[in-house]
């Protein structure tokens, strides 16, 4: 059989589009990570989703996704004063209370999410809300021990965070990684191979886990949820180390 | 070819490539912008949003230890990199590296350099690189995919994307593209005035491996010698200088199937270079 060039650029067409095509109709042409926490797979919580897996790379949306908490009160409970709170990046928080004396990120968005929607969440580690955040989950039925938590997690609204969020993009989704590697921050991105690039071994990575090191191309996040730990602990714990060989 | 001064064969060129091309072009740049747009809230209706590494099929190629590994892909690496890079390989094992000659939007923007070149340079142009430098230089892009492969596998992160000049092409306006890519891009785009495709020739990792496809692929490009006039028209017209004129079927890694050395467009003589899956006289 002998191809000119117009049925060969038929065919180029076919097989590419005709892939892409099948494969979407499949579910498989992914082109970005999905943004859906994993779900609670046991006990009367099973099938919805986990606060424990939200991630600084999720938006207000993602969370009232997947939450159904309306992104305008998430954008009250953190102070975020946009036109459109949907497309807020959780990791634009540590950045609005950089100046506050305790971290607001993700683990305050994980916290505002369990107790708003009453699900389990590990209170062992600490986890600040911003006084807005308190005072609209005052409201729940908390009990009397996430009360107490509250009340001694609670700190003052930022001063400045309305005013310095005109727009409120998610300018910094793609950025993230090169972020994380340079500013040796761990987040749910990183791999235990970053770790060790930044001088951390691996027998201080073991004892601070508990548990032997997988290939060190797997996410910290993945493998703390694989090995049931907490994740928010291994992380802190893994960042003092990290600050120590800076 | 002339004969007393009149033109008997005008060499004719692969339009329907040249569309195929432009498209290409278009779709991938239309996407980057539109990728760009939707990250500050604004973007275009009915085109993907899709950042380049998601449709890059070389992503697909760079991943494939850590997926073995350990079941994940590089970061920002998406399973639709994964698909592109089946779908390239399938595309490469019936017609060879398609994608290099008639679908990389890289590829595409070297040849509108080269018709500079050849403008001022004429015959000359292509022909600048000593041939025995050049050959060695031809293997440089596989020495490129070993570096690349081994730098992701053991990092986990798109470290080739701070080099790519493909992804420079495309983000040059955005935060995220690296001085080292821009560099390469420049360098390639100013050689380009010189040397066909010297990306593709000398340091292009995901040619290396669509190039090996040529020693297996299902349709060749084969010369019949019982017709061929030995005129070397193929050689001269071949944007990669294969010596087309030199064999009977082209197996060359380089060969990007563009048909430019066909009788359907250079080769004045009718069925005598063709691409083919059968054999010929």
């Amino acid at each position: 059989m002998t191809l000119t060039s117009k049925p060969l650029a038929a065919l180029i067409f076919i097989i590419l589009f005709g892939g892409i095509a099948f494969t979407t109709a499949m579910g498989w042409f992914a082109t970005e990570s999905t943004k859906e926490p994993t779900t609670f797979t046991e006990g009367e919580f099973a099938g919805l989703a986990n606060p424990a897996d939200i991630r600084g790379s999720y938006t207000f949306g993602d969370i009232e996704k997947s939450f159904g908490i309306p992104s305008a009160i998430l954008a009250q409970a953190f102070s975020i004063q946009t036109n459109d709170p949907a497309f807020f990046a959780i990791k634009e928080l540590e950045v609005i209370y950089a100046a506050s004396e305790f971290e607001v990120g993700t683990a305050s968005v994980k916290l505002f999410v369990a107790l708003y929607n009453g699900l389990p969440l590990d209170l062992s580690t600490d986890m600040s809300l911003p006084e807005n955040a308190a005072a609209l989950l005052k409201e729940k039925n908390l009990t009397p021990e996430q009360l107490a938590y509250l009340d001694s997690h609670t700190i003052p609204n930022p001063a400045a965070a309305s005013d310095s969020l005109e727009p409120a993009p998610v300018q910094v989704t793609e950025s993230a990684p090169e972020s994380a590697s340079t500013e040796q921050l761990i987040k749910g991105k990183t791999t235990f191979q970053e770790v060790l690039d930044w001088g951390v071994t691996q027998e201080t990575i073991e004892q601070v886990m508990g548990v032997p090191m997988p290939n060190p191309l797997t996410k910290i996040k993945d493998y703390c949820l694989e090995k049931r730990l907490d994740f928010e602990i291994i992380k802190t714990a893994l960042q003092v180390e990290a600050d120590k060989v800076k | 070819m002339k004969i007393f001064g009149k033109r008997l064969f005008r060499p004719r060129s692969i339009w329907i490539r040249k569309i195929v091309q432009w498209f290409f072009f278009l779709l991938i740049a239309l996407i980057s912008i539109n990728h760009t747009l939707i990250e500050n809230g604004g973007g275009i209706p009915f085109l993907s949003t899709a950042s380049l590494h998601a449709l890059c099929p070389f992503g697909g190629v760079v991943t494939i230890y850590q997926y073995a590994a350990v079941g994940t892909f590089v970061q920002k690496i998406h399973e639709s990199a994964f698909v592109l890079m089946i779908i390239g390989f399938a595309l490469a094992f019936l017609f060879g590296p398609v994608f290099c000659g008639w679908a990389c939007p890289l590829g595409t923007v070297q040849e509108w350099i080269a018709k500079l070149g050849r403008k001022f340079f004429k015959r000359r142009y292509n022909q600048f690189v000593p041939a025995r430098l050049d050959k060695v230089l031809r293997y440089l892009r596989y020495l490129v995919l070993a570096w690349v492969i081994y730098v992701t596998a053991t990092s986990g992160t798109l470290i080739f994307a701070v080099y790519d000049p493909y992804f420079a092409l495309f983000n040059f306006w955005t935060s995220e593209v690296a001085i080292g890519g821009l560099i390469i891009l420049s360098a390639t785009l100013v050689l380009s005035v010189f040397i066909e495709r010297p990306w593709c020739k000398y340091a292009c990792p995901y040619g290396a491996v669509l190039g090996i496809t040529n020693l297996f692929r299902v349709f060749q490009i084969k010369r019949a010698e019982s017709t061929c006039k030995a005129d070397g028209a193929c050689s001269i017209m071949c944007p990669m200088n294969i010596p087309v004129d030199k064999v009977k079927t082209v197996r060359d890694h380089q060969c990007i199937s563009c048909l430019e050395c066909t009788s359907e467009a250079v080769c004045p003589v009718a069925q005598t270079v063709v691409f083919t899956t059968g054999a010929v006289k």
